[in-house]
């Protein structure tokens, strides 16, 4: 394969000069504020948490909170509140010295997310006096619809933050803040819905994950992509 | 970088005259079009001078500039259907603009090693399907690792090691049909340019020879 090892020794093509847009565009430079992910997602993460818990305020906390096991409420609530901040952790920070965060390791977070939340709320479902049952699956639509609602704050707040970040791995990062808004989602549910079905609380409010990541994967990407 | 985002011109001059060079390299040898590979490498400074603010700073733009030239070249190729000239016969040999180098062709001699050689490895190169030539290219050519390649692609390292490796043995196996014709001429068999690569009698044999 010595024909292509000598390609390495090539001289290095000479640049044309900058274009003419280019120029002017450069004529008219003024400073710009860099990225700072540290300080973008310390703001998501307290703007997303004063609009998830406004949200939950509006509505109302579950009436059968006291009298759920405490374990279970508060370790549910620990891993909603990590599936809200783990991804959006990797979707935002980069590595030392590197501009674009780690997609493969954000889309990777929002898988585990989404296949973790549905099979939590199949397996881990206690029921007290108060609480609710559905006589029928479809009635449970409204929690899916209030979830992925919550998740917009911070897939739209994450979007704006990464714009020209992201020339590659957009869509990994994209369902990374869609499976964090929707953990966020799901820990609003987790505090509001009194319904504790299997079925309700693992596709519903589980599934609210794995929606709130497919319609980030699909729609974000075109606001961060370099244009 | 970080001066061109305080607002310094002269800065991004500097950038462009360290970047460029190495970035037009990347996109001829992905593009192999002189006028396509200039247009790309002004299209990826443009979008990186309007993402400037995207930067963090401290850190190395350099992946980051490169992905966005390979993400450049990928929107054009699709934009445009075809990425690369493939030659099919003699009768479609493309007019080529310039070589590897930006010389044009009555310069050829001046690029060193084998003139015809170079080109039979880059027509080889130019039938591969992107994503391996990519792979090529970033690894072999400009000598990223995998790793870094794989960065910039937009890819996991496994996938950028697989497609290497195949890209790689595609271009062995080119090479080695390429110097079968060869091989003809020296039994005083009819022989000619390369159909499939396009490449002179001349170069497929030491090619051939080499792998």
């Amino acid at each position: 394969m010595s024909a292509i090892d000598e390609l390495p020794q090539l001289p290095t093509p000479v640049a044309p000069p900058l274009s003419r847009l280019l120029e002017a565009e450069l004529a008219q430079l003024t400073p710009v504020a860099t990225r700072r992910p540290v300080r973008q997602l310390a703001l998501l993460v307290a703007l997303s948490l004063i609009y998830g818990a406004g949200v939950l305020a509006m509505l109302a906390m579950r009436r059968d909170l006291h009298e759920l096991p405490m374990y279970w409420l508060a370790g549910v609530g620990v891993a909603w509140l990590a599936g809200f901040v783990i991804p959006v952790y990797l979707a935002l920070i980069p590595r030392d010295g590197s501009i674009m965060p780690r997609w493969k390791a954000a889309g990777a977070s929002a898988v585990v997310g989404a296949v973790g939340f549905l099979l939590l709320g199949l397996s881990l479902h206690p029921s007290g006096p108060h609480s609710t049952s559905l006589d029928s699956f479809n009635h449970g639509y409204g929690c899916l619809e209030l979830g992925v609602a919550t998740a917009i704050v911070p897939v739209v707040a994450g979007a704006l933050f990464l714009r020209g970040t992201l020339p590659v791995g957009s869509r990994g990062i994209a369902a990374a803040l869609g499976a964090g808004g929707g953990s966020l989602g799901g820990l609003m549910l987790h505090l509001h819905c009194p319904v504790t079905d299997m079925l309700h609380v693992g596709v519903m409010h589980g599934g609210v994950v794995a929606v709130a990541a497919v319609l980030s994967a699909l729609l974000v990407p075109r606001a961060t992509d370099v244009k | 970088m970080q001066r061109y985002c305080d607002g310094d011109a002269g800065a991004f001059r500097e950038l462009y005259a360290l970047v460029a060079p190495r970035l037009l390299g990347y996109l001829l040898k992905m593009s192999r079009e002189r006028a396509l590979a200039d247009d790309l490498l002004q299209q990826t400074f443009l979008k990186v001078h309007r993402a400037r603010g995207a930067y963090v700073r401290g850190a190395d733009p350099l992946p980051w500039i490169y992905s966005i030239a390979h993400r450049t070249f990928i929107d054009a190729a699709r934009k445009q259907k075809r990425a690369v000239v493939r030659v099919g016969t003699d009768d479609e040999l493309p007019e080529v603009a310039a070589g590897l180098t930006g010389e044009s062709d009555d310069r050829r001699d001046e690029v060193r090693g084998d003139p015809e050689l170079v080109t039979a490895t880059l027509d080889a190169l130019a039938a591969l399907p992107a994503q391996q030539r990519e792979a090529v290219v970033l690894t072999k050519l400009d000598g990223k690792s995998v790793a870094e390649a794989a960065e910039i692609a937009g890819t996991t390292v496994g996938a950028m090691k697989v497609r290497a490796h195949r890209g790689y043995e595609a271009l062995r196996r080119l090479l080695g049909k390429a110097a079968r014709p060869s091989a003809g001429t020296e039994a005083g068999t009819e022989t000619g340019t390369n159909a499939a690569t396009g490449a002179s009698k001349d170069a497929p044999k030491t090619a051939g020879g080499a792998s």
